[in-house]
């Protein structure tokens, strides 16, 4: 095997682990403000992906509507449906001391959205096919899909956007308040409901977009979705809580290691050496690789 | 006077659902299979409410301790450790199938338990199946890898020693549950649940008991496991190391009332109940129809059934 090892490989193996890891990075954003504001760890988010990668291969299918297109309706849809999921199931769950509810909740509608999905989509594995989805960009002896270069973009603006907004509007200053110290953000008259809702809204919203990036780019089956959710946790563990750039750069990190891992060694332990460095970086660095303030878990 | 009452009523309905498989026909009826299920949801909702429901420590790691008794019995009889014996029911290789997990638990709780708090814990634990998921299928012959290992299923005859074994377990779950959290060991474990720093202060080895309970709660899944091997004659990740071994017993804890004694079980007779039917009657989107009563329970009965008539049942 070594012999065909060369550095143009290695970097080939780093674009396509950076490119992908992407997606866990856009889905640990989600869990990320999700579970800094609210402490739900949201195990529904790769179920919502999956849903929202069936829409975009329904959107196309039927209506023939580009996927990158479908990105601004889906997006908003997301951001709709996220608003919506939060009033109808996770409001009351909030406030209650019990955790275990939010998370059965979240589990709950993890059961629900991928047996709805096999029932009405089957359990086959779909993906999309446009008239670019084999086409590739060639730097040197590098060969970069063009659909995982557009998600990887996608991502990138997507994160651009909800770090903005965080950073510059009244309700994401709001936002970051609550998951900061929801008593204190509470004491200066922030509402918890309209900022729980909007952290809800982009945290969907986001899934929504990477849904999008993922139908383009692979093949999905409804019970993919648990899997993903479980590498967005990797994530956001390895990039550390309330931090937006931090859970996409854990991502990234961990589609990197999986890569590589699933190239040095084989496919299948790749899963388990993700999580390894998941519970080794738990035990020894709690508050993640990049935040340099230390906070209790 | 009211706890030996309790403990009276508690072994009559044992002895009386003893009798049952005696009465029905335990190869036709649906009756043994629901009950026997349910015996089996019971020893894990226990299990797994001894360490959430009292210590306060949400573990999401019991399909592992559960396939991993599993995989001790299978593995056991398949290498004939004890040559020639008899493995069908062998009450050795059920113990056995019980200790591996509690090795495991000691080794993999030490460090988490006493590292991870809350939420961490349950990622860890979650994380820990998710390892032993590919430990297993890449285990190559030594597991079986993605098809696992057959037992010799043509010592088969009726579903009665399943049956009794699972009623033996529940009633041994419960009992475990029950004597613990009457003692001074239970009183240490809601300490903890209630604050993990007054307990300490208080002079309670704190890592000590969360070890202990979550080593009880593995044995009690090891058993299962085993027992359940015994059921299926085939030990395979997808049988055993599947997540709904442990989403069921947290929802049936919570749906009956955790960190009571007779929560669990209401909760595991329930939601078995609601499963199977929804299983007959719907057989296409059962498991729909199970994720939208999960989701309806959690938002109106949040504390479980036995608050429902008790407001004041104490946790605890």
């Amino acid at each position: 095997m070594l012999e065909y090892l060369t550095a143009g490989l290695l970097l080939q193996l780093l674009i396509n682990g950076i490119l992908f890891g992407t997606m866990y990075g856009l889905a640990a954003i989600g869990l990320s403000l999700i579970f800094g504001t609210m402490h739900i760890i949201f195990l529904s988010q790769g179920a919502v992906i999956v849903l929202m990668a069936y829409f975009c291969y329904w959107l196309f299918t039927l209506l023939h509507i580009d996927p990158y297109i479908s990105t601004v309706i889906l997006g908003s849809a997301a951001l709709l449906l996220g608003a919506g999921l939060y009033q109808l199931l996770f409001r009351r769950a909030v406030r209650m001391e019990d955790k275990n509810i939010s998370l059965l909740i979240a589990v709950g509608l993890m059961f629900l959205l991928e047996n709805l999905m096999a029932v009405v989509w089957t359990a086959n594995p779909r993906s999309i096919s446009t008239s670019y989805t084999s086409s590739s960009i060639s730097i040197g002896n590098l060969d970069i899909s063009f659909t995982r270069l557009m998600g990887f973009v996608i991502a990138i603006l997507a994160t651009v956007g909800v770090t903005l907004f965080l950073k510059r509007t009244l309700i994401g200053k709001a936002v970051r308040a609550a998951s900061e110290d929801i008593e204190a953000a509470r004491l200066v008259g922030i509402s918890p409901h309209r900022g729980n809702t909007a952290t809800f809204a982009i945290g969907i919203g986001l899934s929504g977009i990477a849904g999008i990036a993922i139908s383009t780019t692979y093949p999905f089956d409804p019970y993919f979705g648990f899997i993903f959710s479980l590498k967005a946790m990797i994530a956001l563990a390895l990039g550390g809580l309330g931090s937006v750039s931090g859970a996409l750069l854990g991502g990234i990190i961990l589609g990197v290691l999986e890569s590589w891992a699933a190239f040095f060694i084989s496919g299948g332990w790749a899963d388990a050496i993700g999580y390894g460095v998941f519970l080794l970086v738990l035990m020894f660095k709690p508050e993640g690789l990049f935040v340099r303030s230390i906070k209790k878990a | 006077m009211r706890d030996m009452r309790s403990i009276i009523i508690a072994l009559l309905v044992a002895l009386f659902l003893a009798l049952v498989p005696l009465v029905s026909d335990s190869e036709k009826s649906y009756l043994i299979y629901f009950l026997f299920l349910t015996f089996c949801h019971i020893v894990l909702t226990q299990g797994w409410n001894l360490v959430a429901g009292y210590t306060g420590q949400i573990s999401l790691g019991t399909h592992a301790f559960f396939a991993l008794g599993a995989y001790t019995t299978a593995m056991i009889w398949r290498a004939d450790l004890f040559k020639g014996a008899n493995y069908y029911f062998d009450p050795i290789t059920m113990i056995l199938s019980g200790l591996v997990p509690v090795v495991f638990a000691f080794a993999i709780g030490i460090p988490l338990l006493g590292k991870l708090r809350g939420d961490y814990f349950a990622l860890g634990t979650l994380g820990f199946g998710e390892i032993l998921k590919v430990a297993f299928i890449k285990g190559g012959h030594f597991t079986g890898g993605p098809i696992g290992i057959m037992l010799p299923s043509s010592v088969y005859t009726t579903m009665r020693p399943h049956y009794w074994m699972a009623l033996f377990l529940a009633v041994l779950a419960t009992g475990v549950v029950y004597f613990m959290t009457r003692s001074r060991i239970g009183l240490a474990l809601v300490a903890i649940r209630e604050d993990e720093t007054a307990a300490s202060s208080s002079g309670i080895h704190v890592l000590k008991y969360k070890v202990l309970a979550f080593a009880i709660s593995a044995f009690l899944f090891g058993a299962c496991g085993s027992l359940y091997a015994y059921y299926l004659f085939q030990v395979s990740p997808d049988g055993f190391l599947i997540l709904r071994w442990t989403l069921y017993p947290v929802l049936m804890c919570v749906i009956g009332g955790s960190g009571t004694v007779i929560g669990p079980i209401l909760g595991s007779f329930v939601m078995t109940g609601v499963f199977t039917a929804a299983n007959i009657y719907f057989p296409t989107v059962h498991p729909v129809f199970s994720g939208i009563i999960i989701i309806v329970v959690m938002l109106f009965m949040p504390n479980g059934i036995v608050r429902l008539w008790n407001r004041e049942a104490q946790r605890g």
